[in-house]
């Protein structure tokens, strides 16, 4: 296991040494046994040939019994250095005579086992028997012993040799395979380290350097390419990651921002609900002030006028009439004033209770009588038979046909004012219908676009001439609201106008908040024509003032116009009417403008559908990349929307038929003709739009 | 002769519509504010009250409350005059037990066939 664990330089090293030392040793060995035995052969041979001399010299002492001279014969062995003893043994086996080196003792006997002729090892020592024989006769047995020094020397002498050569050698294998091993193990160890560099590093620029085109140049190719594929993904990578901190970083701003402009948003949203809450206490104040004391003006020459016309001073009450009638009017316009207030702080409410109609308007032409008679008109009531009660808020109805009624005969000199009530039935609901035609100076199409805003007259040289604030109309348009009726003008100017109302039989009952919501999801399912149009402008604003006054402008410009006051509601809508254009917000509750933007281009059936951003959020980019195409930026340019929407419709052949896609911009300032020519249809759009609420 | 009991802080008006009545053939007494409204209504038991909501000391809700919960006072009718034409004023009117409602500023032709017809549905009964 050691030897696993070794280098693979120690590894090649040890097999190289091993291997050749191994085949050295055996070689030698081979070799070393080879001469060993043919050596121990040679000297029995040797040892033989002595034993055959000396019992042939020696034949003769042992006939003759001569001891001395066969000991004589056996001392010539001295000679022989490995031969330790020597002995004649007669035929009766005793010892004849020996011979020993060293004190060895032989044996007084022949040793057993004995042989005529021939040799056997016998613990440690080589035994050689021989015959002596005379002339063919036996005498005796010649005995030698050797202790094969000769063998064993030299077999030391050998193994020495042997081993300092297998020494030598093996250091030799070591000092070449020590080099030649780095052929091999050199790159592997490059290969090595490059790789500890690279993972230590993390540095995949580092490159192994390829020595030879064997298998370890083929490994080191292969981990090169590898590292340049991790050089290029980690590259790529780090881009990426470079790419995506910006990215993040932008999201960042940008969240921050939209935060700040969130905050901003609520403050001022909440600085103009404060404003609004301050303004609507202001004027319902200071119209309490007003009346107060107005009520003891109106009141005192009230009671003056009784006191003068009792006591015949006739001349004074006409003064004190004239008293009265500007503390009443200005007592009308005050209330006018608060009016408006309450409407727009939302605290106007419904009182709903069953009225006969005809009474109505017999109570009202009554009131107005008067007036209509101050400039020389006629008035002519017609009422259907059938028209029974109605059930609504009658003080608001009231107005409603007072304000018509009065700028009716105030505008009229000599002329007819003309009161028509019918009723009708309309998305299967009952209706009243209210009309009041007059002769009269009549209101051009540029006045009609400011007719139901608050503090606007048709003209300023009116106001000088007719007198009154303007908010009437106002007024009478938000109380139609209130009661989810319609009301439209036509008019001609110089030839009068004619003012239609239409209100529901049964007005539903309505808390004043849900009444000021102008959104679109209170309100009755879409008819047909607005789903077959193909000028439907869809605006998605969660802000009421907002859509109102879009629907009012794209109105005027002759679109129809579809209002949703969230992001839900408009992708339904979107769906439901597929409008030739949408309009919309970005900051809205919920759902916002992005959201929905997303939505609207990931619908196959409404990406094609041109979407004009319209917010005060400014961030055109976000709006393109999601696939806008156009971005306005609050408060809008109208002129430009108005710009934008009509390169929608023209982009967009045989959309709309009958009608001329003119650049209906210019209609305003155009002679007074063409817009008179659209009029009348804007009068439906106008109704659509009052009846939406 | 009917007599009317008028409770109005502002001055002008208690005396303008105080004159304006008596002029009609009504006998009019005039409280300036809440309390004094309250004492001189058990005190003189008028015929009907006219009565200002916003009034000092004790207004015109609690006044109108407070005298129509006392079995003495209970069948006064009580027309509440109110300054501010909401529709919450003229539930809180009939809630807190006022027998009508009118708004100022006062159209006297009408505030007077209102007092008519409570004074009369008081004298069929």
């Amino acid at each position: 296991m050691i030897f696993q664990n070794l280098s693979i330089k120690r590894k090649l090293t040890l097999i190289t040494m091993l291997t050749s030392s191994a085949a050295l040793v055996l070689s030698a060995l081979s070799f070393l046994i080879y001469d060993l035995v043919s050596f121990r052969h040679l000297l029995i041979q040797d040892l033989m040939t002595q034993a055959e001399i000396i019992g042939y010299n020696s034949a003769g002492a042992m006939e003759f019994k001569d001891v001395p001279a066969a000991t004589a014969t056996l001392s010539a062995l001295t000679a022989k250095e490995d031969v330790v003893a020597a002995g004649l043994y007669g035929r009766d086996s005793k010892m004849f005579a020996h011979y020993s080196r060293n004190n060895n003792v032989l044996p007084l006997l022949l040793p057993t086992h004995s042989q005529d002729r021939g040799h056997r090892f016998e613990s440690g020592y080589l035994q050689v028997f021989h015959d002596v024989t005379l002339n063919g006769e036996r005498l005796g047995t010649l005995f030698l012993q050797s202790d094969m020094r000769q063998w064993s020397e030299r077999a030391k002498r050998y193994a020495g040799i042997l081993f300092i050569f297998v020494l030598i050698s093996g250091l030799f294998a070591f000092l070449v395979s020590s080099r030649l091993q780095r052929l091999i193990s050199r790159p592997i160890l490059h290969l090595e380290d490059t790789m500890r560099m690279v993972s230590a590093n993390r540095n995949y620029e580092v490159r192994a350097t390829k020595s030879y085109g064997d298998e370890i140049g083929r490994l080191i190719d292969g981990f090169n390419t590898m590292l340049s594929e991790i050089q290029q993904r980690d590259t790529a990578l780090r881009g990426a990651n470079v790419e995506l901190k910006s990215r993040t970083g932008e999201l960042e701003k940008e969240i921050l921002y939209r935060k700040q402009t969130q905050e901003e948003l609520l403050k001022a949203k909440h600085t103009a609900e404060e404003a609004s809450r301050a303004k609507s206490t202001f004027l319902a104040n200071m119209s309490h002030e007003l009346r107060t004391p107005l009520n003891a003006i109106i009141g005192y020459s009230e009671m003056l006028e009784e006191e003068t016309r009792e006591s015949g001073k006739s001349d004074s009450v006409q003064d004190l009439r004239k008293i009265q009638s500007a503390g009443k009017h200005l007592l009308s316009l005050i209330n006018d004033v608060l009016d408006l207030s309450k409407i727009e702080a939302g605290k106007m409410g419904l009182h709903l209770e069953n009225f006969e109609v005809a009474v109505l308007i017999d109570e009202m032409t009554n009131t107005l009588q008067p007036a209509a008679t101050k400039n020389g008109n006629t008035i002519h009531v017609h009422v259907a038979d059938s028209i029974g009660t109605m059930h609504a808020d009658v003080t608001k109805v009231r107005q409603i046909l007072f304000n018509l009624l009065s700028n009716a005969c105030k505008f009229t000199d000599h002329g007819t004012i003309s009161v028509d009530v019918d009723q009708c039935k309309n998305g299967g609901r009952d209706w009243v219908q209210f009309r009041v035609s007059d002769t009269g100076i009549g209101i051009t199409a540029k006045q009609k676009e400011n007719l139901f805003h608050e503090f606007s007259q048709a003209d300023a040289s009116i106001a000088r001439k007719y007198g009154g604030t303007g908010l009437g109309l106002a007024i009478t348009y938000r109380f139609v609201q209130l009661m989810k009726g319609r009301i439209s003008v036509e008019s001609e100017p110089g030839k009068g106008a004619t003012f239609t109302v239409q209100l529901p039989a049964q007005v539903a009952a309505e808390t004043p908040e849900s009444a000021r919501s102008t959104g679109s999801t209170d309100v009755a399912p879409l008819s047909e024509e607005s789903k077959n149009r193909k000028d439907t402008i869809l605006v998605i604003d969660d802000d009421a003032s907002v859509r109102d006054l879009m629907s009012r402008f794209l109105s005027k410009l002759g679109f129809h116009v579809v209002a949703a006051a969230n992001g839900e509601e408009g992708v339904r809508l979107a769906r439901q009417v597929r409008p030739l254009v949408i309009t919309l917000d970005v900051v809205m509750p919920e759902c916002d403008g992005w959201t929905v933007l997303k939505k609207l281009k990931g619908d196959s059936a409404l990406a094609e559908i041109p979407v004009i951003m319209v917010t005060i959020v400014d961030n055109e980019a976000m709006g393109v990349d999601l696939g806008a195409s156009n971005y306005l930026i609050k408060p809008v340019d109208r002129d430009r929307l108005a710009v934008l929407i009509e390169k929608h419709r023209t982009g967009r052949p045989a959309t709309i038929t009958g009608a001329p896609a003119t650049p209906f911009i210019a209609s305003g300032r155009k002679g007074q003709k063409e817009s008179e020519l659209r009029s009348s249809r804007k009068v439906d759009h106008a109704q659509d739009l009052v009846s939406r609420r | 002769m009917p007599k009317i009991l008028l409770v109005e802080d502002n001055e002008m008006n208690r005396d303008m519509l105080s004159r304006r009545l008596q002029r009609r053939g009504y006998s009019v007494i005039s409280a300036h504010d809440g309390e004094q409204g309250h004492l001189l209504a058990c005190a003189e038991m008028p015929d009907l009250i006219l009565m200002d909501i916003s009034l000092p000391l004790m207004n015109g809700w609690e006044v109108t409350r407070l005298l129509k919960s006392s079995e003495s006072t209970r069948h006064i009718p009580i027309i509440a005059l109110t300054a501010h034409a909401l529709v919450t004023d003229r539930d809180k009117a009939f809630e807190a037990g006022c027998d009508d409602y009118d708004t100022k500023p006062i159209e006297f032709g009408r505030l007077s066939d209102k007092i008519e017809n409570l004074l009369v549905a008081k004298r069929v009964p």
